[in-house]
């Protein structure tokens, strides 16, 4: 299906497979997401920091896509949508998956080690720093610095107050700068 | 070739970031496990007009009720029994949990026949960590380490009894 989908859609726009899936063309469907996937995967993988964990809400994305498609109204990018969708299916990834342990007692994720960070191939620098990340300050980092959202929305997307969401953004670089300079 | 300040580093990643071509990428194909959910919807429908799927779906509901019903007191009684150690916390949490999983999935026949060996290796860890704990109950790492052993065996169990679509 894939393969039939690239070389039916080769040419096509992005906006021409939107138009499609929306009508219900499942092949059309399938040549967006031979386009669009390495974006949603390497979101996922930025916030959820787990390759696993990332392929799985790559997979739910897109067949949540595939049911919410008929809300994109092209009043934005396509893309600006889907990076919106696939963070929030992401974050509320990470809630469901959250270790229910954590409920009960605090504690705060830390991120991936070498090893987990090696297993997901090929990565430039800044991904690896990322991935080492503890979970708050990476979630903060990811969606204000390559996402692009303000420290107000993401307070609201993350249920934390504004000045936590600028002190894990700051916790964040201050890491990231260590790790470099050391590095 | 001298290493670019961390500032020049950061704006020249951050510019790359959304690049496709500087992306990572899926270790799997993912595609398949799409396309097999939503071709599986029209078979749901059908599976809800079918009474003994309904009634499977309600002993479902039934054990998920059951299980949030008993999470919910977990965390009630954790509050209230606030000299409890995060250790005993955990563990009477966690071992409500399992055994409604246990018995949840008692009737439905397992994925892999070694998954009980598997979940007695996680329970000697569990044990190991446990030990270590009594002698040092407030580190963090090793209580940490403990959640780890027990999600592990939770989602064991889930996982050999409950395959979701991505697997398929």
């Amino acid at each position: 299906m894939l393969v039939d989908a690239q070389d039916a859609f080769a040419n096509d726009t992005l906006d021409e497979l939107v138009l499609r899936t929306q009508l219900g063309d499942q092949v059309a469907f399938a040549a967006l997401y031979e386009q669009c996937h390495r974006r949603v995967y390497a979101l996922c993988l930025r916030l959820l920091a787990d390759q696993a964990h990332a392929e799985d809400a790559c997979q739910e994305v897109f067949v949540q896509l595939w049911h919410k498609i008929s809300q994109f109204n092209g009043q934005s990018r396509f893309t600006t949508w889907l990076h919106s969708v696939t963070s929030n299916i992401a974050i509320s990834y990470l809630r469901k998956h959250k270790n229910w342990l954590h409920k009960v007692v605090s504690f705060e994720n830390s991120g991936m080690d070498e090893a987990g960070i090696a297993l997901c191939g090929d990565l430039n620098g800044l991904d690896k720093l990322i991935l080492r990340l503890p979970e708050r300050a990476r979630l903060v980092f990811v969606l204000h610095a390559v996402e692009g959202y303000r420290h107000e929305e993401i307070a609201a997307m993350l249920s934390m107050a504004v000045g936590s969401s600028k002190s894990h953004y700051h916790r964040a670089k201050k890491l990231l700068r260590e790790w470099y300079e050391n590095d | 070739m001298t290493k670019p300040n961390f500032d020049e580093f950061l704006a020249n990643n951050l510019d790359q970031a959304n690049n496709p071509e500087h992306m990572p990428t899926p270790q799997k194909p993912l595609w398949s496990g799409v396309e097999k959910a939503i071709n599986s919807e029209f078979q749901s429908q059908t599976d809800l007009a079918n009474p003994s799927i309904n009634g499977s779906r309600w002993r479902q509901l039934s054990a998920i009720a059951a299980s949030t019903i008993i999470g919910m007191c977990a965390v009630y009684f954790s509050m209230q029994l606030p000299e409890q150690s995060p250790v005993v916390q955990m563990s009477t949490y966690f071992e409500q949990q399992k055994q409604t999983l246990l018995v949840q999935y008692s009737t439905q026949p397992a994925l892999t026949t070694d998954w009980q060996v598997q979940l007695q290796e996680l329970e000697q860890a569990e044990q190991a960590i446990k030990q270590a704990l009594e002698s040092d109950p407030d580190n963090a790492a090793l209580l940490q380490m403990l959640a780890q052993v027990y999600q592990q065996q939770l989602d064991l169990i889930n996982r050999v009894h409950q395959p979701r679509w991505q697997q398929i």
